[in-house]
């Protein structure tokens, strides 16, 4: 008979993607915890290291090193991550574009004191963008004009979480969640078999919740313009950028979704946020629950998932 | 999914539609439904967001090697009786993702007492003998989706007397992981040839069944419980005692449950355990435990124990002096672990993790018996007995 110990929890915090992350595993002993933990955290690192930008040695810099030029080959992973891409492109009607990085040159977040770019700096960098133009396949992928750029930043982090939480189920774990930087993807259940009480940070208080779902499992993902941006002209001009305009969109504080997987939820809320006006139509369309924060702070619930 | 390679597509087949909200023809709608759907299949298709069937299942993924001591001392008043050194080997070394070997190799030196038994009216009294057993065990265990299947084997090799064993076991988990069912079975063969030429290639067979079942209560609590039948029938006496017959055949049912609740304030978890026996020869046994373990700042782990056991005596036990109302055609006994009597051990295990996934233990545990701990009263005429045991372990994982 297998003996067993008392469900308990372990909580590990740790950063990675520039960002905070946490760990919740419940399980019987420390070293099982610890044991999947590792792992799981190893994973992030992992995937940090492949598809980040700042690191010349990784994945991403060896495509974007190589626009204008050659083909670069690709992993099955990579494959995977450029295909579901893909169809989040597709889904947005192009607003979510996997090469509208190069925005960032002309929307400086971290440029002191901050400014709005001119039309001109605009198109500029819009000229860069296209995903349409990638020319790519399981085995290679090729920007075809020097400058471009492919930014895995707009699905990583949520893939990270997804596998994070996997690996922790691979590894014995039944109860507990995957916290990376906000966009949770939930192991199991609490112990008693209860869901967990997740809260959504408000878009502009802080220290307040602006509502609270319950989770047995899946996985809740908020996008929002409190992340990254600047006020200038009384306006707030945020990190979420339409790939077709180069422009901040606006119509959202912020909106959280609650899907199966954390790459789900996370790409439909960032939808939801850059398609604006037509979030609500977007999100029942995808038959998921959603929270979005209008602009003037109302709130627009969808399905039995949100509490207030 | 495609699997066919395309070189160099497009990225998207559409066109990007300019306003997508005021009029959908019922052909958007399906493409919109398309769309939804294509995004939900790209995202399950990629590497290790979904468990795994093989990941389902608690196959270990680390392997462990743990070295362990184990010293053992008994005495009476006046006497030490017996000592027992016992270094020990254990080894678990995961086989792929779903399958799994341990293995555990035992060197026992017995000193003091006969060599296969030891009692306050031995034959072999007076004279210190030292014995030596090699044992070993082996067993496979196989992970296939939420079973877990386990067969193995041992073997154990003394001077007089040699076992062989096998035994099965299959665990189920429920799905939600919060249940565990066990079956097992298990068959022994002993042979005896004492070393005094009493008993001479005599054999037992042991069988041995189990069921069992372990559940998670809550955030915090975990209760198991199992049940074992045992049959066995062959040669159950002491060859080293001068009148000793016992029965050839013998049947124990044993209840075993423990309970482990969690305690969040405390940061500690106890543990109550409680174990009742019934057995053929006529005694029934009751033992409850008490651990609390708690975790402390500095990384040690503390696990004190108390332990109360109680059991009757056996149909055929005489109390001394003996052999006075011996019958030679009935089965008898003067040995007095088949007498009745309570005892009490108390123990502390302190435990730590060392960094590189190590940890050393040591436990302390001392045992006092008396026949008038037992409720209702003990066999008469014995002295109290008394034992200490100590254990040390390194476990390193890798």
């Amino acid at each position: 008979m297998p003996s067993q110990q008392v469900v308990a929890p372990f909580r590990y915090a740790f950063r990675a993607m520039a960002s905070e992350h946490e760990l919740q595993l419940w399980t019987g002993d420390r070293a099982s915890a610890d044991r999947a933990a590792r792992v799981a955290i190893a994973d992030v690192l992992r995937i940090e290291a492949k598809f980040t930008r700042y690191r010349d040695d990784s994945v991403t810099a060896a495509i974007n090193r190589a626009a204008g030029s050659a083909a670069v080959p690709i992993d099955a992973e990579t494959a995977a991550l450029l295909r579901y891409a893909d169809h989040c492109y597709a889904l947005s009607d192009g607003r979510f574009d996997l090469t509208s990085g190069v925005l960032r040159r002309a929307w400086d977040f971290r440029r002191q004191p901050p400014r709005v770019p001119t039309d001109d700096e605009i198109a500029a960098a819009l000229d860069l963008v296209g995903w349409t133009r990638v020319e790519w396949d399981e085995h290679s992928v090729r920007l075809p004009s020097a400058g471009m750029e492919l930014d895995f930043g707009g699905i990583g982090k949520e893939y990270a979480a997804d596998r994070a939480a996997v690996l922790c189920i691979d590894h014995g774990i039944r109860h507990g969640f995957v916290n990376l930087a906000g966009d949770v993807r939930v192991i199991g259940p609490q112990a008693d078999g209860t869901p967990w009480r997740i809260g959504i940070q408000h878009p502009r208080q802080a220290n307040a919740v602006v509502g609270t779902v319950e989770l047995i499992e899946g996985s809740v993902a908020t996008s929002g313009d409190y992340e990254r941006y600047f006020e200038a002209g009384g306006r707030r001009h945020c990190h979420l950028l339409d790939a077709r305009t180069g422009r901040p969109v606006a119509h959202w504080q912020s909106a959280s979704v609650v899907a199966p997987l954390a790459t789900l939820a996370g790409s439909y809320a960032t939808i939801a946020m850059l398609v604006g006006a037509d979030a609500e139509r977007f999100l029942a369309q995808q038959g998921v629950d959603s929270l979005l924060i209008a602009a003037d702070g109302a709130r627009v619930c969808r399905g039995p998932s949100f509490r207030s | 999914m495609s699997t066919k390679a395309r070189k160099v597509r497009p990225a998207a087949a559409w066109s990007v539609a300019v306003d997508v909200a005021a009029t959908k023809s019922p052909d958007d709608a399906r493409s919109d439904r398309e769309r939804s759907a294509a995004l939900i299949v790209a995202a399950l298709a990629l590497p290790g967001v979904l468990p795994t069937a093989a990941g389902a299942q608690a196959a270990p993924d680390e392997g462990v090697i743990a070295l362990r001591y184990y010293d053992f001392r008994d005495w009476q008043p006046g006497a030490v009786r017996m000592s027992v050194r016992s270094p020990s080997l254990y080894a678990l070394v995961p086989l792929g993702e779903n399958l799994a070997f341990e293995g555990t190799l035992v060197h026992d030196t017995m000193s003091g007492a006969s060599p296969l038994f030891h009692d306050t009216l031995s034959g072999a009294s007076g004279i210190g003998v030292t014995d030596h057993r090699a044992a070993g065990d082996a067993r496979l265990t196989a992970y296939i989706d939420g079973n877990a299947l386990a067969a193995g084997v041992a073997y154990s090799h003394e001077r007089d007397y040699v076992s062989r064993a096998a035994s099965f076991e299959w665990r189920r988990w429920s799905d939600d992981r919060n249940r565990t069912y066990a079956i097992g079975w298990g068959a022994a063969r002993d042979r005896i040839d004492s070393t005094n030429g009493v008993a001479t290639n005599r054999r037992r067979e042991t069988y041995d069944m189990l069921v069992g079942l372990t559940q998670v209560l809550n955030a915090g609590a975990v209760v198991e419980t199992s049940l074992t039948w045992s049959q066995g029938r062959g040669y159950y006496s002491d060859p080293y005692k001068l009148l000793d017959a016992r029965p050839e055949r013998r049947r124990t049912v044993s209840w075993l449950t423990r309970y482990h609740q969690y305690l969040p304030r405390m940061d500690a978890t106890v543990r109550i355990a409680y174990r009742y026996l019934d057995d053929s020869f006529g005694d029934r046994s009751h033992m409850v435990e008490a651990s609390w373990v708690q975790p402390l700042q500095s990384g040690f782990t503390l696990t004190p124990t108390l332990r109360y056991y109680t059991q009757g005596a056996a149909s055929f036990y005489r109390d001394p002096p003996f052999p006075r109302g011996f019958v030679d055609t009935e089965h008898h006994t003067a040995d007095t672990r088949l007498s009745a009597f309570g005892a009490v051990t108390a123990g502390l295990r302190i435990a730590k993790v060392l960094p590189g996934a190590v940890t050393v233990d040591v436990a302390f545990n001392f045992y006092r018996q008396k026949p008038a701990w037992r409720g209702g009263g003990g066999s008469p005429g014995l002295d109290d007995f008394s034992a200490r045991w100590i254990e040390a372990g390194i476990e390193k994982r890798f």
